[in-house]
């Protein structure tokens, strides 16, 4: 200590020995000041800087002199980020004291790598941006930055705080913790950091809020949360056992779901799995049908031929029988004509074979057999009409006609110009109710023998038909 | 809670290199044995004006 008037080295006592001044009080503070020298240097020792930082300004609030205590808070601005207000305080201190000052080997080191001193500017300026782009409410931007400069400088503590800042403003606590334990880290006991860090534990776990903020660990009934560094561990807790009806109804729930899932999963699959083979068997009838379809078809078509073939061969058959049948007429006709060459008097004989020949027969019959039934009829067809007319007649007039039909027809067979067997075929005709034939028959005396009594009688009887039948 | 704009007032733009010089020579370094050494003045002053 040195008198404040003359420059004297100070005693023991209160008064300087060179001028005499009353320096009792100045020595004072000068003791003040280098006990709170004393002070920050323990401070900063255990990095408590902002602690140390306000310390050592009281301590040059005493005594701006006091060379240790301003290189010492140059240091600690320096350790704290704040590269400019180190130097001011160095070059002040290299000022106050010029020779064997440590403050000179310090803004060697700053002001000789010119890199590192633009690296320190750039980094300045970006904080400064930073907050303006806080100020513009543009947070995001003011993130960037804030991320760049704590590259550039990541002791820079007041760029750390003011990204926490940035972080619980946007309720991103455990980036905002990450970044205030990387304050502490460089400043231990920063009021800000402190607060910060308070705020994020709050928001970030109420219940420990609630208990209180000094521990770290907490034991929960759901998981236990710790801190490690930067990481929160967060583990699984105790769980609660089941217990009687809620571990059943439980237990219950889960197979109800595990049923649920089952179905939704595996049974469209078995529904889709019963449709293919449903259609599958449906496909293969289908096919069975078609070809049975197929097969009627064909068989009926060979129906069709077969029956073709069948009224063909039928057809030939009746061809052949009636060939057979006409064998039979023509056996029959000469029969006749062979009892009448032997004796042209036994019309009975010839009679015999003669009625076995039917109209149908000559109808169908070849024109040789024509010819000779013609002859025959010639020959002795008069002769056995009569004979036949007698027979009818005779039935004719006792009422019997159903038996004079068959006479009186034969006997107009053998002799076409009897009109009066016609007539009375005719009139048996009706009188049995055929009137069908009847009608045929008075048409045919009409016809034949016109302009006769016999058709006069026939015209007669056939209005009176026609006129009965309407 | 901390109530983001309140706080934010409490940072303030960062000293640039350039600006170093003019923070020096404006920075006032008035200590106490400078009040000191001012109100002895005073103090003698007065005392020799009263005499």
């Amino acid at each position: 200590m040195v008198c404040y008037q003359c420059g004297r080295r100070l005693s023991e006592n209160d008064f300087c020995t060179g001028c005499g001044a009353d320096v009792s009080l100045y020595k004072k503070i000068l003791s003040a000041s280098n006990r709170l020298y004393n002070d920050g240097l323990e401070k900063a020792t255990v990095r408590d800087l902002s602690g140390a930082a306000a310390v050592l300004r009281q301590s040059l609030k005493c005594n701006k002199n006091n060379i240790e205590a301003r290189n010492l808070l140059g240091l600690v601005y320096f350790e704290m980020g704040e590269v400019v207000a180190a130097l001011s305080e160095w070059v002040i201190s290299k000022n106050i004291r010029s020779q064997k000052n440590i403050a000179d080997d310090y803004i060697t080191m700053i002001q000789t790598n010119q890199s590192r001193l633009d690296t320190i500017n750039q980094t300045i300026k970006k904080y400064n941006q930073a907050l303006a782009y806080c100020c513009q409410d543009s947070k995001d931007l003011a993130v960037i930055q804030l991320k760049k400069v704590l590259s550039y400088n990541p002791k820079f503590i007041r760029a750390h705080q003011l990204l926490a800042l940035l972080y619980i403003s946007a309720e991103e606590w455990d980036n905002a913790k990450t970044e205030l334990h990387k304050c502490s880290e460089i400043d231990t006991n920063n009021t800000i950091t402190l607060r910060y860090l308070l705020e994020a534990n709050n928001m970030s776990m109420p219940e420990e809020a609630v208990k209180g903020s000094g521990t770290k660990k907490k034991a929960s009934r759901e998981a236990i949360r710790y801190q490690n560094g930067n990481e929160t561990i967060i583990q699984p807790g105790k769980t609660r056992d089941l217990k009687g009806a809620s571990a059943l109804f439980n237990i219950g729930i889960g197979v109800v779901i595990g049923i649920a899932i089952a179905c939704s999963l595996i049974l469209p699959a078995q529904i889709q799995k019963v449709k293919a083979e449903t259609e599958d068997k449906a496909r293969a009838v289908s096919e069975q049908l078609d070809a049975k379809t197929a097969t009627i078809d064909e068989m009926e078509q060979n129906i069709d031929v077969i029956t073709a073939e069948n009224e063909r061969l039928a057809a030939e058959v009746a061809e052949y029988e009636s060939a057979e049948d006409n064998t039979a007429a023509v056996d029959n006709l000469l029969m006749a004509s062979s009892v009448y060459l032997q004796n042209p008097e036994d019309l009975e004989g010839i009679a015999n074979y003669m009625d076995m020949i039917t109209l149908e027969e000559i109808a169908q019959s070849s024109p040789a057999f024509a010819d000779l039934y013609e002859s025959m009829l010639l020959a002795a067809g008069k002769p056995l009409g009569d004979v036949c007319y007698e027979a009818g007649h005779t039935d004719y007039r006792a009422g019997d006609y159903d038996k004079a039909i068959p006479n009186l027809l034969k006997a107009f067979q053998y002799d076409r110009e009897n009109g009066e067997a016609l007539l009375y075929l005719a009139n048996s005709y009706r009188e049995t109710g055929e009137t069908e034939k009847a009608k045929e028959a008075y048409a045919q005396v009409i016809e034949l023998f016109p302009g006769t009594e016999k058709a006069n009688r026939a015209d007669d009887y056939l209005v009176e038909i026609n006129t009965t039948g309407n | 809670m901390i109530n983001f704009e309140e706080e934010l007032k409490k940072f303030h733009p960062s000293l640039e290199v350039e600006d170093a010089e003019e923070a020096i020579y404006n920075q006032d370094l008035t200590d106490m044995t400078d009040l000191l050494i001012k109100m002895v003045k005073k103090v003698d002053t007065e005392i020799e004006s009263e005499e």
